[in-house]
Order: C-alpha cells, then sequence, then structure tokens
C-alpha cells in the first residue's frame, strides 16, 4: 500500500474509533481527537518503519515499541501523550476491528459450518491450549523471578 | 524502484480503493454504532463473570453482512476486509504501547523474563495433538496443532508445505474456527482459567500476550473488567508479552512449534490411531 492509502484508511478507522468511544462511552470527537492523532502519527511511522528497516517484524510491534517510547520517562512529550491518549478508551479501537475481522471471515461461514464438530474441538483445544500454557509459564517466570 | 513496483499495488490508484472500500466503511461505521448501543453486558457466573463486548456483536453483524447470509457484501469487499483488519489494530495496538509506557516500572521489573515470554503457548500442542488424532486426523494435524493459525503461522505452514498440502488444510481449519469464534472464545477462557483462582493477575495479563492481537485484546479485557484494580498492570503485561509474542514468535514456531509437533505425531499416531475414529473430513 502507498503512504496515502494507509494514511486515509488510519482517518476512516480513527472515525470509527471516535464514533465507538462517543457512543461506548461518551467522549465528544473534539475530546477524542487529539489522542486519535497521536494514535495515527504512531500508526503511520510504524508503517513507515516496516518499509525502511529491513528487519522482519510486524507492523504492529512497531506500533507497540514506537507508543512505549513515547510514553516512556524519556520522552519529552509523555505527559501529553498520556493524557491525550488516556481520553480514548482501551477497547474503543476495538469495536471496528471487529466489524473488519467479522466482514473479512464473512466467506468463510459455509466452510465453518461445514467443517462440523471435529474440527470445532480441536480449535477450542488450540486456543485453550496456548492460552492456559502462556498463562502457566508466565506464572512459572513470574514465580522464578519472585516479581509479583 | 517505482516502476517496478506500482505493477503490485493492488489498487491502482486511492480513489479506485475507495470506489471500492467505501462501502466497508460504511458498513463498519453502522455496525460500530449498533454494537456500542447494545453495550457491555455482563454475566455473573458464580464468583466469576463473563463479559459480551461490543467487538462480539460488530464481529457477529460483519459474518452477517457476507456473501453467505444477508450478501450485503460481495467477495471483492471480503478480501479487502482482511485487509483492514491491520487499520484497526494498529492504533489499538499503539494506545497498548502507550499504556505499556506510562506504566514502564513494570515493565522494567519484568524486564529479563519477558525475554522467554510465550513458549508455554506450545502447550496447545500437547493439548491437541492426541484428540486431533483420535478424532481421525492424518497430517492435517500437524498444521491444526502447531499453533494459534493465525494469519502469519498458515504463512509459515504454507512456506514449509506447500498451500495444497494436508498440514495447509489443518491450519486454515484451525484458523477459521479461531476467526468464527477466537475472539469471545478467548474472553470466555480467560474468566474461566481467572476462576480457578491459581493465577495472578499479572501471569493472565502476560500470558494473554499469545500472539493473536485480538484474542489479546479480548482476554485483557475480560480481565480488566474482573480485576478493575489491577487493570492497568494487566493491560501493560499483556502489552508487553504481545509485543515479544509477536516478534518472536514467527521464530519460535519456525524452529520449535512445527518441529515439536511433527515429533509428536509420528510417535503418537502409530499408537493411537487404532482408536481413531474414521476420517471423515
Amino acid at each position: 500500500m502507498r503512504y496515502i492509502e494507509w494514511l486515509l484508511l488510519f482517518v476512516f478507522g480513527a472515525v470509527g474509533i471516535a464514533l465507538s468511544n462517543f457512543i461506548g462511552y461518551g467522549a465528544g470527537f473534539m475530546e477524542s481527537l487529539p489522542g486519535l492523532l497521536i494514535l495515527m502519527g504512531i500508526s503511520m511511522t510504524a508503517v513507515f518503519c516496516t518499509k525502511v528497516i529491513p528487519v522482519r517484524m510486524p507492523v504492529i510491534a512497531y506500533c507497540s515499541l514506537i507508543g512505549l517510547t513515547i510514553a516512556s520517562p524519556i520522552s519529552p512529550v509523555r505527559e501529553t501523550v498520556i493524557s491525550y491518549v488516556g481520553a480514548i478508551n482501551f477497547t474503543a479501537p476495538f469495536t471496528i476491528v471487529g466489524a473488519f475481522a467479522g466482514m473479512s471471515i464473512s466467506n468463510q461461514l459455509k466452510t465453518f459450518l461445514k467443517q462440523g464438530w471435529k474440527i470445532l474441538i480441536v480449535g477450542l483445544l488450540v486456543m485453550t491450549g496456548a492460552f492456559t500454557g502462556s498463562v502457566i509459564w508466565s506464572t512459572l517466570l513470574l514465580k522464578i523471578s519472585s516479581l509479583f | 524502484m517505482s516502476g517496478n513496483k506500482k505493477t503490485n499495488y493492488v489498487y491502482k490508484n486511492v480513489r479506485e480503493r475507495v470506489k471500492t472500500e467505501w462501502v466497508i466503511f460504511a458498513l463498519a461505521y453502522v455496525f460500530v454504532i449498533i454494537a456500542e448501543m447494545i453495550g457491555r453486558k455482563d454475566f455473573k457466573i458464580g464468583a466469576g463473570m463473563f463479559i459480551l463486548f461490543p467487538i462480539f456483536y460488530a464481529i457477529i453483524l460483519g459474518i452477517i453482512s457476507g456473501p453467505h447470509v444477508a450478501r450485503i457484501i460481495k467477495e471483492k469487499h471480503v478480501k479487502a476486509a482482511s485487509g483492514l483488519v491491520i487499520i484497526g489494530i494498529c492504533p489499538f495496538i499503539a494506545k497498548l504501547g502507550i499504556t505499556a509506557g506510562s506504566n514502564i516500572d513494570i515493565i522494567i521489573k519484568t524486564g529479563p523474563i519477558l525475554l522467554f515470554h510465550g513458549f508455554g503457548s506450545l502447550l496447545c500442542i500437547f493439548l491437541a495433538m492426541p484428540v486431533a488424532i483420535l478424532l481421525g486426523m492424518k497430517r492435517e494435524a500437524v498444521g491444526a496443532c502447531f499453533s494459534l493459525n493465525r494469519e502469519y503461522h498458515m504463512a509459515l505452514i504454507n512456506e514449509k508445505y506447500g498451500p495444497d498440502s494436508f498440514e495447509a488444510r489443518g491450519s486454515l481449519s484451525v484458523y477459521i474456527v479461531g476467526g468464527m469464534i477466537g475472539t469471545i472464545y478467548f474472553g470466555f477462557l480467560a474468566t474461566l482459567v481467572s476462576m480457578t483462582g491459581l493465577f495472578t493477575p499479572e501471569a493472565l495479563g502476560l500470558g494473554s500476550g499469545v500472539g493473536a492481537g485480538i484474542m489479546m485484546a479480548s482476554s485483557s479485557a475480560a480481565l480488566s473488567a474482573i480485576y478493575p484494580d489491577k487493570a492497568e498492570t494487566i493491560k501493560t503485561l499483556a502489552s508487553a508479552g504481545e509485543t515479544i509474542a509477536g516478534i518472536t514468535g514467527i521464530y519460535m514456531y519456525m524452529f520449535i512449534g512445527i518441529p515439536l509437533c511433527n515429533k509428536m505425531y509420528t510417535i503418537l499416531e502409530p499408537k493411537l490411531s487404532r482408536f481413531s475414529l474414521k476420517k471423515d473430513f
């Protein structure tokens, strides 16, 4: 995708986030705007990074690392960033993802229903194992280092 | 360079993209409005809580709008929508990164162990593989059980075995299950696992970072609602865990996940296959 396409799509996406933040949490558009601009800025920078840095790393890893950096104590804009982005509720960016995700799998519905209960069981076990294993492993790591 | 690259673009120009994709955005806005108006619903189960977030309704509405039910969107929109998921995920992860940055002390305290995060997810192989074989799966089981089978996992299997292989078919099957019910199930799972009382909110938060953004979001949102006073810590650790899993996950599944799954299959298949159900998928 071209940069301009990314930007345009992020803007359209931001409208969806603003809608969620407004209807779900009563935060007005103007209230959400600065936070949304920051999130779009980070996302665009992350896209830029994936294009210029020749390491195979997913775009969301850059989003996370850039967000972490500009909100960490080494950042001069830390307080501003935290307070503006704080106006965007945690689950607000999340609803439009669901809308896209739902549409993107809508042509698999018949396959899903046809696959039957056996695949469903295997899929559920895979998810159960991945999450539970991850939590058990985290518990062990945290215990070993006796942090919490 | 630009002359070469231009041929790879999906759309000739921005206008053409808008012409195709405006329908998706318009619908997405409508779904967001409906989903948010229904709002979050909490159901008490014993000591725990089962929570429905607006994203679940949005997913269901999205599926209904598709070519198999309401036929509002067509096949080309479906394809375009899958490219748009990342557009929504990016700001969400950026926000999580900011949460993590604002609680950097937790990250620093957790620092060294974060590097080892992610290996626990391999438990899915041990849990799912024996059952998959008993249910009659053959080589499909290797693709189905080695990971959560999100996009980048499927890419690994396709690279290794080819897109027409049995392994790739297994991978795709579980990918579809994950897409249809994964988000809802992860929220539910997080609630159930937390109800055992065996794990701290910190471990649950860190453990939520399994390398699948939308699933991490669902479980960490549920956990934040269950432990409101630990919400910041949970989100911070989930974000850190997810970031690490996103970076190291590819290599972990490439060098450990797939080989381990293969090993399990060669050991278990001869032993279990005589008890197996008939292969019928």
